[in-house]
This record gives C-alpha cells, sequence and structure tokens, in this order.
C-alpha cells in the first residue's frame, strides 16, 4: 500500500498486461510496429534510469511482472485488460487465458478481464459465455481498432456491438472497458470519435463504459460525453505517465477530468508493461496543481480524492472490499515473497 | 477583414525556389489535430532540389525545379487521414511557389507509407489510394478545424478579458467591431470597439488574426452575426458565456495535452533511429 501523510492508500492498478511480442511470436509486420510504437510510449514517458530495453520490453516472465506491480508494495491489486491481436501475433499478444494463468496462481491480487469481438458472431458469443463460466470475469476490454480479415475496426454503436453488449448485461458483466486513447492507427472513421461510447452508454445504463486513456486525443468530446452520462468512467492509463516530464499538463488534464466528471469516476492504471508502477505511483500520488489550475479548476489532488482515484473507484467497480481484502493480503503468497504481510496489519494506519 | 497576416513574403522575381522559400511555405501547413505548423513540430525531414527539364513551373518557367518533401510524423500509426491531409496541403502548399515544375511529397516511417506516397504523387482521391478509408476526408477536416477553431477562440476570448471586456460585451461583437493594424501594418495590434462604440480596446492582434482565419475556413459567417460562437457554431447567450469558455479551455488542454505527447513519441523515435543509425556504422 502507498502511503500519504500517514494514510494508506490502496492502489488497483486498473490496467495491466503480460504480453508477448516476442520475435517468435510476431506474424504481421504490424506486430513489430505495434511493440515499437509502445516503445516509444515507454522510452518517452519513463525516468531514464528505469527504461527497459526494447528485448526486456518484448516479453517479460510472470515472476518480474509481479515483482514490478506488488513486490515494492506499489500496487495492491491489478486488473488485465486482454488485447488479443491474433492477426499480429501467433499467439495472440495479451490474451485473456494468458493473464487467467496469474489469476490461477495469484487470485488475491489478479483480476481478469474478458473481451468480445463483435465480428466473431455467435462464436464469440459463446466465447464469452466460456469466459464468464471460466472466469467469472466482470469486466471486458474493448480493442475497437484490432484488425480481423479485412476489417479494420469496429465501433461501439454497431448493431452486432449492441448484441453482445446485451449478452454482457444478461451475464453480469458490468464494466466495460473500450479503448479510446492515442489509437493504434486510428481509422479514419474513428479517429477522434467517442460519439458511440455516448450511444452505448445511453443504451445500456446498467452498464459501466471506463474510457481507458480518457479518450485523449478526445478529451473534449470524452468530458463533454461523461459530463452528460453518469455510468461514463475514465481510465486514466496514458494520462498518468505524464505526470513524469509534462506535469503540468497532467495537473490540466486532472483539472479538466476532476471537473467534467468528478473524484468518483477515474481510475488509475499504469498500462503496465508500457509504464511501471513502481515509479508511476508514487509521482501520481505526489503531483500537486499549481496555485494557478487550483484557482481554474477549483479541485485539489488531495489524499481524499487520490484515495479514490488509485483504489477505491475500482473498488466499488469490481466489487472489492477493501478492509476484508487487506486482512486476505497479510498472509498472501505474495506478502509472504515480499514481506509485506505488516503493510496490511490492522494498525499500520492508526498512526 | 483588412490586414490579415502573411506567414512569409512570396518571392517575388527569383526563378529558382530557394530551400528557405519552400520551408516558409511548409510552415504554413498544419498538422490538424495539434494545429500547430509541420516545420515547427519538426516532421519535415528533408527537402531536395533537382532540375526537371521539359517541366513547365507555375510561373511558366520551362525549367522548373523537381522539388522532394520528405516528412516523417510521431509514430508509424499516426492516422492515415492525417497523415493524408498534411501531405496534400504540403504538395499544394510547394507547387504554388515559383519556380517549382513538381512536387513530390514522401512519407517515411509509416505503416501506410506506400499507398499514402502513391496516392498523394499519382493525384488520386484518399478513398481510392487507401483501402481502408471508409469515412469522408473532408469531414475529417472540418471537424478537426472545428476544433481548432474552438481553440483559438478560447484565446482570443483570453485576450480580450485580459484587456478589460466584460461576458456581455464579448457575446455581442462583430467583426466590424475590430479594426487590424490601425497603427500600421507593423503594430501587430487591433482595436476592439465595445460597449456600441463606447469603449475602444487595444489588444495584441495575434489571437484574434487567428480565430478569424479559422472561423473563415469552417465558414462562419461574420457577415449575418456576431464574431464568437459556441461550438455549434450558434451565437453565444451571457448565461452561456462561462460553459462555452470551459468547453474551449477543455478543448485547448486537450490539444496541448495530445501535442505533449506526439512531441514525446517523436523524440524517442528521432533518439531511437539516432541509435539505429550509429550503430550501423
Amino acid at each position: 500500500m502507498y502511503r500519504q501523510r500517514g494514510e494508506d492508500v490502496f492502489v488497483v492498478d486498473a490496467h495491466v498486461h503480460h504480453w508477448d511480442a516476442s520475435e517468435e511470436n510476431i506474424k504481421h509486420d504490424g506486430g513489430e510496429q505495434f511493440i515499437r510504437c509502445f516503445y516509444d510510449y515507454h522510452t518517452g514517458f519513463t525516468p531514464e534510469d528505469r527504461q527497459w530495453t526494447l528485448d526486456e520490453y518484448r516479453t517479460y516472465s510472470a515472476d518480474r511482472m509481479v515483482e514490478d506491480l506488488f513486490g515494492n508494495g506499489a500496487v495492491d491489486m491489478a486488473i488485465f485488460q486482454p488485447t488479443h491481436l491474433h492477426e499480429f501475433y501467433e499467439e495472440g499478444f495479451n490474451t485473456v487465458d494468458d493473464n487467467a494463468e496469474l489469476v490461477d496462481r495469484y487470485p488475491e491480487r489478479f483480476i481478469v478481464n474478458g473481451r468480445f469481438d463483435p465480428r466473431d458472431g455467435e462464436a464469440g458469443k459463446q466465447e464469452l459465455e466460456r469466459q464468464k463460466e471460466e472466469y467469472d470475469v466482470d469486466g471486458v476490454k474493448l480493442y475497437t481498432a484490432e484488425w480481423k480479415g479485412d476489417s479494420k475496426g469496429w465501433r461501439l454503436d454497431d448493431p452486432e456491438t449492441f448484441e453482445f453488449l446485451e449478452k454482457c448485461s444478461e451475464l453480469g458483466i458490468e464494466n466495460v472497458h473500450p479503448h479510446k486513447g492515442p489509437t493504434i492507427r486510428p481509422l479514419n472513421r474513428d479517429a477522434f470519435d467517442v460519439a458511440d461510447v455516448d450511444d452505448a452508454a445511453t443504451s445500456f445504463p446498467e452498464l459501466n463504459f471506463v474510457v481507458e486513456h480518457v479518450g485523449l486525443p478526445r478529451l473534449d468530446d470524452f468530458c463533454w460525453i461523461a459530463a452528460q452520462e453518469p455510468n461514463v468512467y475514465g481510465g486514466l492509463a496514458v494520462a498518468a505517465p505524464m505526470v513524469q516530464n509534462r506535469p503540468r499538463k497532467f495537473g490540466e488534464i486532472m483539472g479538466e477530468l476532476l471537473y467534467w466528471l468528478g473524484e468518483d469516476r477515474l481510475l488509475f492504471g499504469s498500462d503496465y508493461a508500457l509504464w511501471n508502477p513502481d515509479w508511476l505511483v508514487e509521482l501520481v500520488m505526489e503531483a500537486e496543481l499549481t496555485p494557478e489550475q487550483r484557482d481554474e479548476y477549483g479541485v485539489e489532488l488531495s489524499t481524499e480524492v487520490m484515495k479514490k482515484v488509485m483504489g477505491e473507484n475500482a473498488a466499488r467497480l469490481y466489487d472489492i472490499d477493501i478492509e476484508e481484502k487487506k486482512k486476505e493480503l497479510q498472509s498472501d503468497e505474495i506478502s509472504e515473497q515480499f514481506g509485506l504481510g505488516d503493510h496490511y496489519a490492522a494498525d499500520a494506519a492508526a498512526d | 477583414m483588412a490586414g490579415k497576416r502573411l506567414r512569409s513574403d512570396p518571392p517575388t522575381s527569383a526563378v529558382t525556389p530557394r530551400r528557405s522559400a519552400i520551408l516558409n511555405a511548409l510552415d504554413g501547413v498544419t498538422d490538424p489535430e495539434l494545429d500547430r505548423s509541420i516545420v515547427d513540430l519538426d516532421y519535415v525531414t528533408d527537402i531536395d532540389l533537382d532540375d526537371e527539364g521539359g517541366s513547365v513551373a507555375a510561373d511558366g518557367d520551362r525549367r522548373g525545379k523537381s522539388v522532394t518533401v520528405r516528412l516523417s510524423l510521431p509514430t508509424a500509426w499516426c492516422s492515415p487521414a492525417f497523415a493524408w491531409l498534411m501531405m496534400s496541403d504540403a504538395r499544394a502548399a510547394v507547387e504554388s511557389l515559383p519556380g517549382v515544375a513538381r512536387t513530390r511529397v514522401v512519407l517515411e516511417d509509416h505503416v501506410h507509407e506506400t499507398e499514402l506516397t502513391d496516392g498523394i504523387n499519382d493525384d488520386r482521391p484518399f478513398a481510392e489510394a487507401f483501402d481502408d478509408a471508409d469515412g469522408d476526408l473532408d469531414a475529417v477536416r472540418r471537424e478537426l478545424d472545428e476544433k481548432a477553431r474552438i481553440v483559438r477562440q478560447h484565446r482570443a476570448l483570453d485576450a480580450l478579458l485580459d484587456a478589460g471586456a466584460t461576458p456581455e460585451q464579448l457575446v455581442s461583437l462583430s467583426a466590424a467591431d475590430v479594426t487590424f493594424d490601425p497603427l500600421g501594418p507593423e503594430s501587430e495590434r487591433a482595436i476592439v470597439s465595445v460597449a456600441d462604440g463606447a469603449i475602444r480596446l487595444c489588444v495584441p492582434h495575434d489571437s484574434l488574426v487567428d480565430y478569424v482565419e479559422k472561423a473563415e475556413s469552417v465558414g462562419v459567417d461574420f457577415e449575418s452575426g456576431p464574431l464568437f460562437r459556441t461550438p455549434e457554431g450558434d451565437p453565444i447567450s451571457v448565461d452561456q458565456f462561462d460553459l462555452v469558455r470551459r468547453r474551449g479551455r477543455l478543448a485547448s488542454v486537450n490539444m496541448r495535452g495530445q501535442g505533449g505527447v506526439c512531441a514525446q513519441l517523436h523524440e524517442s523515435r528521432k533518439r531511437q533511429r539516432a541509435r539505429e543509425a550509429e550503430g550501423a556504422d
């Protein structure tokens, strides 16, 4: 747990991946360009002394991931957001089943989300049922820019997608995470469009739509929609690491998000391994708005606000009882391995 | 509206275009998403001039130059539609120069560099050159221009509020109330007449010129309506003023935020390429 001014901050990293972009797994040029683009994001927004080499970055062991996330106590729980990309990678890039192996090993720490692709039709619906049955998924990550055959993408307001959202609703998969960020090859039709989220959110008020990457580069459209749709949330992956070398811009973005969405609808995510929470959590927690930004937006990045953003909001969406969870984590395998037991002891926060 | 700022003086007598003139022409081309010059953004990697015997340049010179402009964007995955807009604008800007017979624009290090480069230089429409084009390119440009207008309007409103104008005055301002460069072209000031001419404000003209230029390009009709509009293009009522400003601020933060991401990616990419080039030596 992160500790700030004597208070414990329970951190749920709501956006992590365990990917394989090793050269053996790359099937299409797009796969190589994809990981290189990720790597540019990584080196662009990671302190120099914490950068990985491209080879390390292509793939990494589960042990490394566990150590990076939990080893230093920065993250308490993490949610996998799968990205299949079977057109690019032989065995997929970051699949539900691969992610689920880690959930099997560390059930107290990881949550796995499912995914669907409306272009898969009936088989896709059965697959979604399987994901619910086998892994009890409470959420899905949607990657609308994924290639499939001749198609280079899809939209949330396609009629086929609505059938899948209905299916989610039936199965009790409540959290929908569309990737609406600096899209990997944005198609011209959806290059800056979050309007499809609007339609879907209005049509499925019982679902929560966590727009990943807060819509950047369409933050303005996203905030405008979110201000009107109470079931739209913002995932901070990609916005968060700006704190490292663009702190003023990070402050402005947080100011806007807190102004338009409020403190109850933002979820921290590192996007691991794009960025590593072992440095990111601290930088985000210690970030401050400038006096001008505080005046302009009338908000503060107080501990109370940040506790919600860093964990409580995700805990609410994923039915995590933080106090219960802390008891559980006191003696789980990871606390044993890294000596974190005291972290979660009942009296830890008493000073 | 008079006194529009020119980005550069066009060469008058020279028939051989200079590299600096080409760069100046390219400076007027913007990244449509960031509303910033592709030269400032360092997207232009190379300009190459060759003699082209037998061609006829825009100014009638029979031996015009053939110009090749190379562009590289922050990532291999930059939107093909945005790339296309920049490439076609770059080509048009350079071809309008005297002494230029032919212009090729080459996109480098992009997933779709071949389709886009061939398409632009063969004068094919985007939808035909790019397999996956399924949107309307003009609509893409319009939407980005609209965003740029909102951001520029935000800056212009800020400048006027700083100069002491009130929201009531600003929402009823018309284009006729603005006089650019009243003290001569070098003054870079504008006089804005508010409160039915009772008050005249003298402000730096940059933000106003930029706003007017973009607003005109998206078809805001200054003859028949107020100078400033809601994002939807309607007149602003006084009680909407704060909300319009907040939406303008949000659009600016988005544009600057995205600009920051692009700049960082661009730098990382250049560093990586430099390392690779070193390794190859």
